[in-house]
């Protein structure tokens, strides 16, 4: 670890509270934060979307959005200078000296209309240096892209420029904030690598902010996970996730999905939220969620306290620890904190216990002999290049053409579960597409067995009509069978049900659904008459890692109910091992490697599988 | 930062939020009361004049308050309320007609486009384009000139160079909702091209077309009285708002009110247009 | 670059072009009667028949468009119905009053709408004070605010004219402002000045509203962009954020709007000339409509809607310089 503890840390919150208005609504977001960053430290700040992280980052550079009228309690020094009550002109000084920041989304948070050399040499100062800045995070050629636009690049590319922008004028610290979410999995990696060179070789402190614990486990020295704008854990790395002390950070490592999950047990996840915000507010804010929850929780806030005072069992397996305890003790950035009322012990009891993962009966076997349920023949397609899509890097702008599938072949045996891997722009949902009908081929064919393709899409709310009800939605799919109105409200109560959803859900409309219920509702139309191949195409990839895993569970569980034929389109390796029997692993509209799932990730053979899994953060079994 | 999935969006939702919306609604129910009342006096415009708006009727040149003439009379001894009340019926139902014209017309060709696609979206929207790119106003002028002068040719003039922004809006509209993602899955869970259009597409668009109609009246009401000022309406004597201001200029620094109250009418009609149709957006909020 | 403005450029001509034929088809079913109008009402048959032919008005739809392009394109645009002049000589003489008028009133409703869009977006203090009498002015119809200026500021408080250019000589150029100015005229120059204030503040109004709305909801919209916080993020002033990220990427709309209001303004400026007796072609156009000189009207259609679909090019290029996306 690259800390000096004597020196100043580079930045400190003390007491951190804030809250923001929002449709006239005031919430508090932060509730009371406590950390310090030392100098040359990387420190990785976990946690879902709702906890709070993002608006740390914009409070940390003295930016909160004015339009929601925050009000901030507590104290944050960046470089020495107050963040909250400082005057405009000190932050901007520390934004321009001290800071540099790197954002989720690199196409938007670089100018569009301006080119790129220039947005680099606004915060670096002159053009030599922007030039230098450039070359040192990696973009070769630099002098020539110093005169493009940020959408003639790649995605990869933009997220080096604004990491450039980050160090110019060597700052004493960087915000990251999710840099590598909206990024594919190998230059996820290599944005990471390039975050570490930079504090090796800028002496700076990286403050990075991740919904994945695995991504800050790559390069934090030290890990806070937050919750409800309350730190739950704090520690280092190690610790944090090979030894870690609250139950929510237990259940994190637990729902998250790895290489390592057993392939032959349900998913473990994590209990969904049922209280109201007024009850988590009062006590703990997980103690709604948290399988050890005692009565304390519920009323009582528990500090965040060393985890050595905070060990020692009192009552009733409670740590033994009043309210008159020192709780103003400084903490070194060695140490580690938890914020629970159960002991130490308790919680890592509970790590080992594997009592709620129910095993998986044996799955289907493909019948031999049968039609294959999918037979994709020498399948090309190519698209006329005219509506550029926005995320899309238009590297080679002087293609016209562009070949989303060269010559596919692919059998599916009916029962048989086919996970489809690739990158943005390999193919694979194209491919899923063609099978569906939803995008001609161009030449080739498909043929499907009886009972055609449904399918499931990324983004659930978007795929639900939002004018019609969940029964209208899910009557459609019977209106061809021509039953008669009582037998198609059993069978649209059937599916409901199926999908663990209440009946009422009939009449309500998708927007007053959550993203996990959507998806269901989804999945209930397309499976609610069996269809020869069910096409998911990342039916997960928009909810939190606790909420996909219950929607893998599912799709699972209907697979082996209904023997149903499944594809399942994802640019996640584990979550391909853990939902096809097979694995196809795509690039460049083309397939690479085919194999069970256990030798595509045991034994991979072609060198992109390689590269794709060598990129994939773990963290290692431990949990 | 969304709170997705965690919780549900209506527990997200506490009570100040709905209290806050209740009051904006009310405001806009009432918004859109006042046009539906402005919809009434043009109804029933002709039961509530006093007078007959052409033969002159009282002294000339009555200024407003006068006991048998609240609005005054103009300088030939015509009743000024009732001529006003007349041409509000007039320019109102011809606003009314040209916009829910344009709305059919470009309702029709923009879904058209929109649904077909290819060559045929190409060439009407080829078609529309053309119009917009041409000078609206003058070539309705010229339309008028051509044609001869009368309100039907006034309405003919404005209602060809009016449909075409309609087409664009709802092919738009019927354009970015046929390529989300409930579009295509409703055809994979079976569903007809008929019914995905009036059921998976249509719907969606009509509150984005009744925002944009309802904000339009207004100029609509503008552009009708502009024309009738240069002339381009119903002929003398009949009560036109644009023309009997026109007519009466000379009165302007003499009587003011016999050339301002007609202009005052159409201020009226084409603020009460506006703010309906804000009330109208914030009651069903287009996406545009 | 060179592509997008050739191709730009092309397409303003066929707009031109399209323009043309619609007026001369409606010439071709305009129910006024070129012959009688042209030789008056008593004219005898053999007279009409005789001027039928010599107008070529017998001959074939396409042939007779034809030959209106050539005269076009040769400047005969046909004589006045009530001036007797030819039409192009009518308004050679009116046209330089109406650019000046429109001119500087497109530059106010720029400068105008401009100062509503940032006072707006930024939350100047008071600035919603204005909102209520901004929508009453936007809604109400030009001719009254005219009407409304001129017993105001005439009637009442004796401080601008409202009737004219004033007394200055047009020289060179036909812009009076210019004119007196090169001239050495002071005092025909500040005549010149307060003749045009009223027509040119009235005919403003709604576009400056038209135009400070649109950029008031763009420029709130990219204040709000990612790349807005980064810039912030860089440490740059204020000043120097809104310069060089956020004003050219919310121009956009805003100059498509004003394309359209310039548009907008060409026809409210035939009311407008008419009040003021702005010598003018609106005022030559208000003064043939009632005398249904369908030459003049065709003819003042046709130029204002060619400087219409001109400046509309104008805009678009501008837009494409703006936003370097736009070009590709």
């Amino acid at each position: 670890m690259a800390t000096s503890t004597d020196a100043p840390p580079a930045a400190s919150l003390s007491g951190l509270t804030l809250s923001l208005e929002r449709d006239g609504v005031r919430s508090d977001v932060l509730r009371g934060i406590d950390l310090e960053i030392a100098r040359g430290e990387i420190v990785g700040l976990v946690g879902e979307s709702g906890s709070g992280k993002s608006v740390l980052a914009l409070a940390l550079m003295g930016l909160l959005p004015h339009r929601s009228h925050p009000e901030v309690g507590g104290a944050i020094r960046v470089a020495g200078v107050d963040m909250v009550h400082g005057r405009a002109e000190e932050l901007r000084a520390v934004r321009r000296n001290e800071l540099g920041v790197i954002f989720q989304d690199p196409m938007t948070s670089l100018n569009p209309t301006m080119r790129i050399g220039d947005q680099v040499t606004e915060a670096s100062g002159t053009s030599e240096e922007s030039l230098r800045l450039l070359t040192a995070v990696g973009i070769a050629d630099a002098e020539l892209r110093f005169r493009v636009y940020p959408h003639e690049l790649s995605g990869g590319l933009r997220q080096r420029v604004m990491a450039a922008i980050a160090v110019a004028g060597r700052p004493s610290l960087i915000i990251a904030d999710e840099p590598t979410t909206a990024l594919d999995v190998t230059v996820q990696a290599q944005v990471l690598d390039l975050l570490r060179e930079l504090r090796d070789e800028f002496g700076c402190s990286v403050v990075l902010i991740t919904h994945d614990l695995a991504v800050a486990g790559q390069i934090a020295d030290r890990i806070a996970v937050l919750y409800a704008g309350r730190i739950a854990e704090v520690g280092p790395t190690g610790e944090v996730l090979h030894a870690p002390t609250h139950p929510y950070t237990v259940g994190l490592l637990r729902s998250r999905l790895s290489l390592g999950t057993p392939r032959d047990q349900e998913l473990r996840t994590l209990r969904p939220e049922t209280g109201t915000p007024a009850e988590r507010m009062l006590g703990c804010a997980y103690h709604t969620r948290c399988p050890l929850a005692v009565e304390r929780c519920r009323v009582e806030q528990p500090p965040l306290l060393d985890i050595a005072l905070a060990s020692a069992p009192g009552i009733g397996g409670e740590v033994a620890l009043t309210a008159d305890l020192p709780t103003d003790e400084r903490l070194g950035p060695a140490d580690h904190d938890r914020a629970c009322w159960r002991t130490v012990d308790d919680v890592q009891g509970f790590i080992h216990d594997t009592a709620n993962a129910a095993p998986l009966t044996s799955r289907v076997a493909p019948g031999p002999g049968r039609e294959p349920a999918v037979r994709v023949t020498d399948l090309t397609v190519t698209f006329a290049l005219r509506q550029n899509r926005r995320q899309r890097g238009a590297g080679s702008s002087a293609a016209r053409e562009v070949r989303a599938l060269r010559g596919l072949n692919l059998t599916v045996e009916p029962g048989e579960a086919v996970s489809i891997v690739g990158e943005s722009g390999s193919g694979k949902s194209t491919l899923l597409r063609v099978i569906g009908g939803l995008t001609p081929a161009t030449s080739g064919s498909v043929a499907l067995a009886a009972g055609g393709a449904q399918m499931v899409f990324q983004d659930a709310g978007s795929s639900l009509t939002p004018w019609l009800t969940v029964g209208e939605l899910l009557g459609e799919r019977l209106a061809p069978l021509g039953l008669g109105r009582t037998e198609n409200r059993a069978r649209i109560d059937r599916a409901l049900t199926s999908i663990g959803l209440p009946l009422s859900v009939a009449r309500v409309r998708p927007a007053e659904l959550s993203g996990g219920q959507r998806q269901r509702v989804a999945l209930a139309r397309a499976t609610m008459i069996p269809p020869a191949v069910l096409l998911c195409d990342e039916p997960t990839s928009a909810l939190d890692a606790s909420l996909a895993a219950s929607v893998l569970n599912l799709i699972r569980e209907m697979r082996r109910e209904l023997e149903m034929t499944v594809l399942f389109v994802t640019h996640d390796l584990s979550v391909a091992r853990l939902m096809g029997d097979r694995i196809v692993v795509m690039t460049q509209g083309e397939i690479v490697e085919v194999g069970t799932s256990a030798d595509v990730i045991e034994r991979p053979e072609h060198p992109y599988t390689r590269r794709l899994l060598a990129s994939v953060p773990e963290i290692g079994a431990t949990v | 930062m969304s709170a997705t999935g965690i919780v549900s969006p209506r527990l997200r939702m506490p009570g100040p939020v709905r209290a806050r919306r209740r009051t904006g609604r009310g405001l806009s129910w009432a918004l859109v009361a006042l046009v539906a009342l402005l919809t009434l006096l043009a109804i029933f415009a002709r039961l509530l004049a006093p007078y007959d708006p052409v033969q002159p009727i009282g002294a000339l040149s009555l200024p407003p308050g006068s006991p048998d003439h609240l609005l005054g009379t103009d300088s030939i001894g015509r009743d000024l309320l009732s001529r006003t009340l007349y041409g509000i019926q007039v320019s109102w139902f011809a606003a009314l007609v040209v916009v829910v014209s344009g709305l059919v017309i470009g309702g029709i060709i923009g879904t058209l486009a929109g649904v077909a696609g290819g060559f045929i979206d190409n060439l009407l929207m080829r078609f529309t384009d053309l119009f917009l790119a041409l000078p609206g106003t003058l070539v309705a002028i010229a339309i008028v000139a051509a044609l001869g002068y009368n309100l039907q040719n006034t309405l003919i003039g404005i209602g060809v160079v009016w449909w075409p922004y309609y087409a664009r809006i709802i092919r738009g509209e019927v354009k970015a909702l046929a390529s989300r993602p409930h579009v295509e899955a409703a055809r994979l869970a079976g569903a007809g091209p008929a019914r995905i259009v009036f059921r998976h597409v249509l719907p969606g668009v009509i509150p984005t077309a009744i925002v944009t109609a309802s904000l339009d009246i207004g100029n609509v009401v503008l552009l009708l009285a502009g024309l009738s000022f240069l002339g381009l309406g119903q002929p003398a004597p009949a009560p036109e708002l644009g023309a009997d201001t026109a007519r009466n200029l000379g009165q302007l620094l003499t009587e003011p009110w016999i050339p301002l109250i007609p202009g005052l009418a159409v201020l009226l009609l084409s603020l009460v247009a506006n703010l309906g149709g804000d009330g109208v957006r914030t009651l069903i909020g287009g996406r545009r | 670059m060179t592509r997008f403005l050739l191709r730009r450029l092309g397409s303003a001509v066929v707009l031109i072009l399209i323009l043309s034929a619609v007026i001369f088809l409606l010439q071709s079913v305009s129910t006024a009667d070129p012959v009688k109008a042209y030789l008056g009402a008593n004219a005898s048959p053999a007279a009409v028949a005789a001027a039928r032919q010599s107008l070529g008005l017998d001959d074939p739809l396409p042939v007779r468009y034809v030959d209106f392009l050539t005269n076009l394109v040769q400047g005969d645009l046909g004589v006045s119905y009530r001036t007797h002049r030819p039409v192009v000589t009518d308004l050679q003489a009116f046209l330089p009053a109406t650019m000046e008028l429109v001119l500087w009133s497109f530059v106010i409703a720029v400068l105008l709408g401009g100062l509503f869009a940032v006072s707006g977006a930024l939350r100047w203090r008071g600035s919603s004070i204005f909102r209520g009498p901004l929508l009453v002015l936007a809604t109400a119809p030009p001719f009254l605010l005219a009407l409304g200026g001129i017993v105001l500021f005439y009637a009442q408080l004796h401080i601008l004219p409202a009737n004219g250019r004033g007394p200055g000589e047009t020289g060179p150029t036909g812009f009076l402002l210019i004119d007196t100015l090169v001239a050495g005229d002071p005092a025909g120059f500040a005549s010149a000045a307060q003749h045009l204030l009223l027509p040119a503040v009235v005919l403003a109004i709604a576009p400056a509203i038209a135009i400070g709305r649109i950029m008031r909801s763009s420029l709130t919209n990219t204040l709000g962009a990612d790349y807005v916080r980064t810039a912030e993020s860089k440490g740059l002033t204020p000043f120097r954020v809104l310069g060089r990220h956020v004003v050219r990427n919310s121009l956009g709309p805003g100059l498509s709007m004003a394309g359209l209001q310039l548009g907008f303004m060409f026809a409210g400026v035939v009311v407008v000339e008419q009040i003021f007796s702005w010598p003018g072609i609106g005022n030559y156009l208000a003064a043939s409509i009632p005398t249904s000189d369908f030459p003049a009207i065709a003819a003042v259609t046709l130029v204002l809607g060619t400087i219409y679909i001109v400046a509309n090019a104008l805009v678009d290029v501008l837009q494409a310089v703006a936003d370097p996306r736009l070009s590709a």
